[in-house]
């Protein structure tokens, strides 16, 4: 490759192959950024609402023992719920004939 | 993560995005937007029907009726929504 001060065609098309490699574009960073905080918020939301019930329905009574593996039997319990509500819902929604009034 | 990394942009490298990434980010975002409505959904849904259809935690599986529950709180969650805005809308006539 011969010298030169001057920005050739090849010397750009590294350098732009160096910067994809090195930085995501601003879209796809923005983007990431977005997911991110979206998981965050959604992972946040989770605990919340784990913490709330599994606490009510393993933790609440002070005057009983507590159950070694409720909690972790109520985690497990909550996420399958989950499953099952989002899986109701979303059939729902895509439902032609209910989606329209929802 | 570290700005480094390229994941916080500052104002000046948003202003300068052109008009094509513009429209991209906002068909990304609206797209994005719909989806964490369902998720929100989802999430309340999850919170009130457990509360109501789950009585004790002394298994780490659903059981049928459970399961059952779960699937009708939703159902009759949303048939109650469409009600009341029926209602709302003969209420406004």
């Amino acid at each position: 490759m011969v010298f030169s001060l001057g920005r050739s065609k090849e010397n750009d098309e590294i350098n732009n192959t160096a910067s994809i490699i090195s930085k995501p574009s601003p879209v796809e960073s923005l983007k990431n950024q977005v997911q991110q905080e979206l998981a965050l918020a959604n992972a946040t939301e989770l605990v919340n609402n784990i913490t709330d019930n599994c606490f009510q329905k393993c933790l609440s009574n002070p005057y009983s023992d507590p159950q070694p593996n409720c909690v972790d039997q109520c985690l497990n319990k909550y996420l399958k719920a989950w499953n099952t509500v989002s899986k109701t819902y979303i059939a729902r929604i895509q439902d032609p004939s209910t989606s329209g009034e929802i | 993560m570290s700005p480094s990394n390229g994941k916080f942009l500052d104002s000046t490298e948003l202003s300068q995005l052109d008009d094509s990434s513009k429209n991209e980010m906002v068909t990304f975002l609206d797209n994005e937007t719909s989806k964490q409505k369902v998720q929100m959904s989802i999430h309340q849904f999850t919170n009130t029907c457990f509360r109501n259809c789950v009585a004790s935690a002394n298994s780490s599986s659903l059981s049928p009726q459970e399961e059952q529950c779960l699937a009708n709180c939703v159902n009759n969650f949303l048939d109650t929504k469409i009600r009341v805005v029926k209602g709302l809308q003969h209420v406004k006539e």
